[in-house]
């Protein structure tokens, strides 16, 4: 689930430049009926369904329980919750009213129909770099396809002063680029297409991309890695801890199949992102993502089965009669190694620990997350499932698996603090879905 | 409710979702041939395929599998004669018997995944399904018939 | 000599078989008779109370037509199927299998029509146990003539039917001929028989020669092994009956003389499918203290059990650990007014050792060690219409169980009956029913209501009755020239049987009991001069724990330590282990053996003994740096049915780490005529490991009152990855078969034992042998 909160409240202290009552201030716009909203033709509609699943908006915008786009979804900040609004066409609670220029400024400047500025929980400063004709499509479909329900969205629970909505507006003046995506000429069609959907609609660095103490993404580390939800979304650039450097073609699986063979699967809050969001696109579109991704990483093209990383990996992971000797690696070869193990190659269904990313990051929360809820049918590979060991197994013994494969199998120094990390992530319920 | 295949069947539960997976096969859909030894994913007594895939479903809540498809021993091979079951019932694996579902249920996978393992590869793979009867050198001799058997029938496919 | 057989027997008036060949068959007549068709198995009232493993459903086959039962133990029907009835317990031993087989050579009938049925608990099967390694050694003889009454009957009746002298007619394959005429059994039994025979007559029948026998000693297929392969063998697991609720126990601090104060169960209210929280009641004393959680599916009761809260009274030993057993066992030790003496020629070392010229003695422990048979205990209770409580159950001593579900459920035996379901796994666990009380009670709580209780992994593991910890001291006196005059022996442990069954207990010759399930092994078939066995019952361990009979049982400690001391010594006087075994094994004295059950006595032990040595190449000099192989000897369960084992290990021991990489294990066995061959092979196979288990893998300790060890995150048995090649051959004999369930067990421990101190010098003394124990004992 992606509900990366951002701190972008603690920023109305730094502003109170003069005139900025001016800058903050936006006029409310025109109600539409239904009525009057233009007719929209399928291929739009249908562009629009698969952008708003590449922005992952129902993700964000649904309850668990609750109808599609209904709103409602809680996303708790340090401060206080704030509630997602209704995005059904529903004329008094939902955004029924809006015009297609209230939908457009809502979504590229982050202002509601009334004027009111919105958090940047919503990344209009993603959705900034959209075309216009995208953001309507977006609309489009909405209205077209989105069951109106007429549901109250909830007050957010913030405390005064950080519910002023206008003092948004200096988060915006500080740091946010209204421009729309400027297509760069050094570089391949596809991978323009690429940034732009990485950079748009996919909001990629919204999770990837660090933030500064007042939460809005750094320019100048973009991809760098960052936390979200207690989960690492890791470096989308050089950096990538990965023992396998990521390749176009590596992007392309697990993108398409939440799978790349020599990284791991897509868990946790990027389970969606793929089977909820990105799978929809067009190949084409998922090949230039995979192109503009594979190239920020600098992934080569080389086939790594031969690699030196897999070949000891796979060397590493040979059964050890002596596999008794460390309780987490007699707990690996009895609980773990059935499913993990790999001979002379590497599965895709079969993730190698020694190369994956959960266990060649910085910090070990991905892991552990793993270990104790496992994989769900819909996450990863579809349909296949990672059980989950938090009744199971006590923290000791998941500490010793996760610092067996830290050491002997991703050769990686030893995570600090491991321990508490497993005590305190063991203790907390099962992460909510 | 919570919805998904098994044995190629569709089924719907209705039990709380963090219910383990065994226990609606067993006492829900009333396939007892997957048995429980641990509870906690160290036997492999409970092994089953999800999504094709070998799967301890002691541990796997039935909220995991919504929309899958799982397989157990009783819907392995439609007349009981997958290659797995054939070299066990040749070479007589089983004593009790009791974990024997999890076993070739386990070795079915393996053998998917890698058609001629070596005896490490058996090793590794298998030393997570525990035999207290310790039938261990006729699982090892079994899964090596049944991968000649499978191969060869393979090629005989053509 | 005590024979604790003859004494199981004696206790059970019903008992209708006899271990001893050429002995008589049965105390009530052996009737030979035609019956009409209908019920032939099952507790009437019970409806079906029976197993077919065989059988998807588990249902017993049904006779056709008119049938012929020669005895209770099977019959004929007019299809020619020939239905086995068998009272032993299904575990894995393939039990139906062999004994049908031994049964259908001597009836002379096709294996395809004979079918197996695991009969219920009604009186007439007598006393009903599968343990000890028994079944086949007592099956044996009781069924061989059952089969040669039927083959003499169907023969009689047709050379009636043809006017000939019987002795003409010849029976094979479930069919009779003169040479001119044919007749199939089938075609006999629809015309109807009647025919009995008094047991004089019985005993009077010829049984076919060994060099005829079609079945035993061939490999046929086992009846239990399909539904093994595609989920459909039943086990007590897998029991259901129709409005059945789940129950999961709570189990008090201590397993004995604990008792509730309160309990609340206010938060599992809200669990869904909660039912109710049962505080027992048991007249039985079963089980004391305990608390039933019941819920409409069984997470439903184990939830709640979560939730529910209980305040015990836990028993006196609530503190008791592993090290205080173990002082407890050498205090005891040190008091010879403690223990029974077991037989020996001659058990007054006094002067030997007064004499000696020289003394060795060692101390060797062996730790708690857990069943974790893989299908944790289980039973499903109820009350049935006839008013007939009927219990659902995987178990290995019905008979022994019984009386205590009798005053549990507070009903006389014949309201109670008992379907055996396979076993997942007995090891002994199962001799002790015990599992069953808990359920009985809380369905005798909700008035007959059926309650099919589970043991989780971790309650299974609590409520175990283990193998106790050990302690043994030795000692050897040699006189001047190194010869070994005397020996002594003192084990103490915990005794399952004189917890669960005193009354089966035997007198040593200072006529205090002893529990030989507790101390066989140690009476072996060396001479050693004067020999001193005491048996030392641990009153600290009883009153903590109940010790369990486990694979082997004493055997598989006791030997152990004779195994490693016989070798200690040897090297003490500087003799080679193996010579310095057979210069003791003279087979002379009581040691000489005698028939029928030990004819040969130590003399087929030395040959085992040499037999596995030229296996192994024992002594070989070109083995690798810190690798070597050791070797034992055992006579399997008892003196009374030895069967002998010679072993061998080869290992190599790495200096660094302290890893022991068993490489090889030879065994060579002598259990006189082999019955089911690959069967055997597999037992054989199984207990050897179970061996190297316990050897190298296995241990818990008693911590506060109960194991620490409850689940396999902790509690390692063997695995795949730690199994060695074996070579197992079994002598060609035709004598008694004896059992072979447990004597591989009984070789692994010393033999790794005898093998590491030969490998890199360390003498280790405790089981099991960890790495660390191996570090210790190379620093020193
Ligand atoms: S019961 Fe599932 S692994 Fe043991
Ligand atoms: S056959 Fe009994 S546990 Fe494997």
């Amino acid at each position: 689930m992606i509900k990366r909160i951002f701190w972008t409240i603690t920023a109305t202290a730094a502003v109170g430049v003069v005139g900025f009552g001016v800058y903050a201030y936006k006029p409310a716009m025109d109600p539409v009926a239904a009525q009057d909203r233009p007719a929209f033709g399928p291929e739009v509609v249908e562009q629009g369904r698969i952008l708003a699943a590449a922005g992952y908006c129902s993700e964000c915008h649904t309850t668990a329980d609750g109808a599609p786009y209904a709103g409602n979804y809680a996303m708790e900040t340090g401060f206080g919750t704030i509630y997602a609004s209704n995005l059904t066409p529903a004329m008094d609670t939902g955004i029924g009213a809006y015009s297609v220029e209230a939908f457009r400024r809502a979504m590229k400047e982050g202002v509601d129909i009334d004027g009111r500025h919105l958090f940047p929980a919503f990344p209009y400063d993603h959705f900034a770099k959209m075309s216009d004709e995208d953001v309507d499509a977006i609309y489009a479909y909405i209205m077209t396809e989105v069951v109106p329900v007429e549901q109250e969205t909830r007050e957010n629970e913030l405390p005064f002063p950080l519910n002023q909505r206008f003092l948004q507006a200096g988060w915006k003046l500080l740091f946010v680029d209204f421009d729309e995506y400027a297509f760069d000429d050094t570089q391949s069609e596809d991978w323009n297409r690429g940034a732009y959907l990485a950079e748009g609609v996919a909001h990629c660095g919204a999770c990837h991309t660090p933030r500064n103490p007042v939460g809005a993404e750094i320019a100048s580390d973009q991809y760098g890695g960052a936390q979200i939800d207690g989960w690492t979304a890791p470096a989308l650039t050089a950096d990538n801890a990965s023992a396998v450097p990521w390749s176009t073609a590596d992007f392309k699986s697990y993108l398409t199949d939440g799978v790349s063979t020599y990284h791991g699967i897509s868990a946790g809050p990027m389970g969606p992102v793929v089977h909820a969001g990105i799978r929809e696109l067009p190949d084409e579109d998922i090949n230039a993502l995979s192109v503009y991704l594979g190239e920020r990483t600098g992934g080569n093209e080389d086939d790594p089965a031969t690699s030196t990383a897999i070949v000891s990996t796979l060397e590493r992971g040979r059964p050890d009669p002596q596999y008794r000797r460390d309780a987490g690696e007699r707990l690996y070869a009895t609980a773990c190694a059935s499913c993990h193990y790999n001979t002379a190659q590497i599965e895709a269904g079969r993730p190698d620990l020694g190369i994956n990313s959960a266990t060649n990051l910085d910090t070990p929360e991905n892991l552990i997350h793993v270990i104790l809820d496992g994989v769900s049918g819909p996450e990863g590979i579809e349909g296949v499932v990672m059980p989950g060991f938090r009744d199971a197994l006590s923290t000791t013994e998941i500490t010793a698996i996760a610092a067996y494969l830290r050491d002997a199998r991703a050769g990686q120094p030893a995570w600090p603090d491991l321990s508490e990390t497993v005590s305190r992530m063991a203790e907390s319920a099962a992460h909510a879905e | 409710m919570i919805n998904f295949e098994i044995n190629g069947k569709a089924v719907s539960i209705d039990a709380e979702p963090d219910t383990p997976l065994l226990w609606a096969i067993r006492d829900e859909v009333g396939l007892t041939g997957t048995k429980f030894g641990c509870g906690i994913g160290m036997c492999g007594a409970c092994t089953v395929h999800v999504g094709g895939r070998a799967t301890r479903s002691c541990i796997t809540p039935i909220s995991a599998v919504e929309g899958t498809s799982v397989t157990t021993i009783e819907g392995l091979a439609v007349e009981d004669n997958h290659p797995v079951q054939e070299a066990w019932r040749n070479l007589r694996v089983p004593q009790c018997g009791y974990c024997q579902s999890g076993q070739i249920m386990q070795a079915a996978a393996l053998l998917e995944d890698i058609p001629a393992p070596t005896d490490d590869d058996i090793d590794a793979v298998m030393t997570g399904n525990l035999c207290r009867c310790m039938t261990y050198p006729r699982i090892r001799e079994a899964v090596r018939q049944a991968a000649t058997a499978m191969t060869e029938g393979g090629r005989n496919n053509g | 000599m005590a024979n604790l057989l003859s004494r199981l027997r004696d206790s059970n008036a019903a008992q209708s078989e006899n271990n001893t060949a050429g002995s008589d068959l049965s105390r009530r007549g052996f009737l030979v008779a035609a019956t009409a068709a209908g019920a032939a198995f099952g507790f009437p009232l019970a409806g079906y109370a029976a197993m077919d493993p065989a059988a998807a459903d588990g249902v017993p086959v049904s006779p056709t037509g008119e049938t012929f039962e020669p005895s209770m133990w099977y019959w004929i029907d007019s299809d020619g199927i020939v239905n086995v009835n068998i009272i032993r317990a299904e575990m894995g031993q393939h039990v139906g299998t062999a004994i049908a087989r031994i049964l259908a050579d001597e009836l002379e009938v096709a294996w395809e029509n004979v079918r197996i049925t695991h009969v219920d608990t009604a009186e007439k099967w007598g006393t009903m146990v599968t343990g000890g390694s028994w079944s086949i050694w007592q099956s044996w003889p009781v069924y061989r003539k059952a089969g040669a009454a039927g083959r003499t009957a169907l023969i009689e009746a047709a050379a009636e039917m043809w006017g000939v002298d019987p002795s003409t007619c010849q029976a094979r394959n479930g069919t009779v001929t003169d040479g001119t005429n044919e007749v199939t059994y089938a075609a006999l039994v629809a015309e109807g028989l009647q025919r009995s025979f008094t047991e004089d007559e019985l005993n009077a029948l010829p049984l076919k020669p060994h060099e005829e026998l079609r079945l035993v000693g061939k490999d046929v297929t086992a009846l239990d092994i399909d539904t093994k392969t595609n989920g459909q063998a039943i086990y007590g697991l897998d029991a259901s009956v129709d409005g059945m609720v789940y129950a999961v126990p709570m189990i008090p601090p201590t397993r004995l003389g604990s008792s509730v104060i309160s309990v609340d169960d206010s938060s599992a209210q809200d669990v869904k499918g909660y039912l109710q929280t049962l505080t027992l009641n048991d007249p039985s004393g079963t089980v004391p203290g305990w608390v039933v959680v019941l819920g409409d599916s069984l997470m439903a009761a184990k939830r709640a059990s979560e939730r529910v809260v209980v305040e015990w009274q836990a028993g006196e030993n609530a503190g008791v650990n592993e090290d205080d057993i173990n002082a407890r066992s050498r205090e005891l030790i040190a008091d010879d007014s403690y223990g029974s003496i077991l037989p020996a020629d001659n058990t007054d070392t006094s002067a030997a050792f007064s004499d000696a010229a020289d003394v060795f003695e060692a101390e060797y422990t062996t730790q708690t060690v857990l069943h974790f048979q893989l299908e944790p205990a289980n039973a499903t209770v109820f009350q049935n219409e006839d008013g007939i409580w009927e219990i659902h159950t995987g178990n290995q001593w019905q008979s022994l169980i019984l009386p205590t579900l009798s005053a549990a459920l507070e009903a006389p035996a014949d309201q109670i009956v008992m379907r055996t379901y396979m076993l997942g796994g007995g090891f002994g666990r199962r001799l002790n029913g015990d599992y069953a009380i808990p359920a009985a009670l809380a369905s005798k709580a909700l008035g007959g209501k059926p309650v099919k209780l589970m043991f989780m992994r971790e309650d299974d593991a609590k409520f175990d009755s283990p193998r106790s910890p050990s302690v043994q001291q030795l000692r050897m006196a040699f006189d001047g020239e190194n010869a070994v005059t005397g020996m002594d022996h003192n084990a103490a442990a915990g005794w399952p049987t004189q917890v669960m069954v005193p009354s089966f207990m035997p007198k040593g010759v200072n006529d205090e009991p002893y529990d030989p399930f507790a101390i066989d092994g140690a009476d072996h078939w060396y001479n050693v001069g004067a020999h001193r066995v005491r048996a030392i019952s641990n009153d600290l361990a009883n009153a903590t724990f109940r010790p369990g009979w486990l694979r082997s049982v004493g055997p598989g400690w006791t030997n152990f330590a004779v195994e490693s001391f016989m070798d200690e010594a040897a090297h003490k006087v500087g003799m080679d282990p193996l010579d310095f075994r057979l210069g003791q094994l003279t087979a002379t004295g009581m040691n000489a053996g005698s028939a029928p059950n030990a004819v040969g006595g130590a003399s087929r032990q030395a040959n085992v003994l040499q037999r596995v040595a030229d296996m192994a190449n024992y002594g070989r000099t070109d083995l690798p740096a810190d690798t070597a192989i050791g070797i034992a000897t055992t006579f399997g369960q008892s003196r009374s049915m030895p069967t002998w084992v010679g072993g061998a290990v080869q290992l190599h021991v790495n200096r660094d780490t302290g890893y022991i990489d068993v490489q090889k294990m030879w065994l060579s066995f002598d259990c006189g005529t082999v019955v089911d061959p690959d069967g055997a092979l597999a037992q054989c196979q199984g207990a050897a490991l179970w061996g190297l288990s316990m050897a190298l893998y296995e241990g818990t300790r008693f911590e506060d009152g109960n194991v620490v060890d409850r689940n396999l995150g902790t509690y390692t048995p063997l695995r795949m990855i730690d199994t060695p090649e074996m070579e197992i051959e079994f002598v060609e004999s035709t004598e008694v078969p004896v059992g072979l369930g447990e004597p591989g067990t009984t070789v692994i421990a010393p033999a790794i034992a005898n093998a590491i101190y030969n490998a890199v010098g360390s003498r280790i003394r405790s089981l099991p042998i960890t790495p660390d124990d191996v570090l210790a004992s190379l620093a020193q």
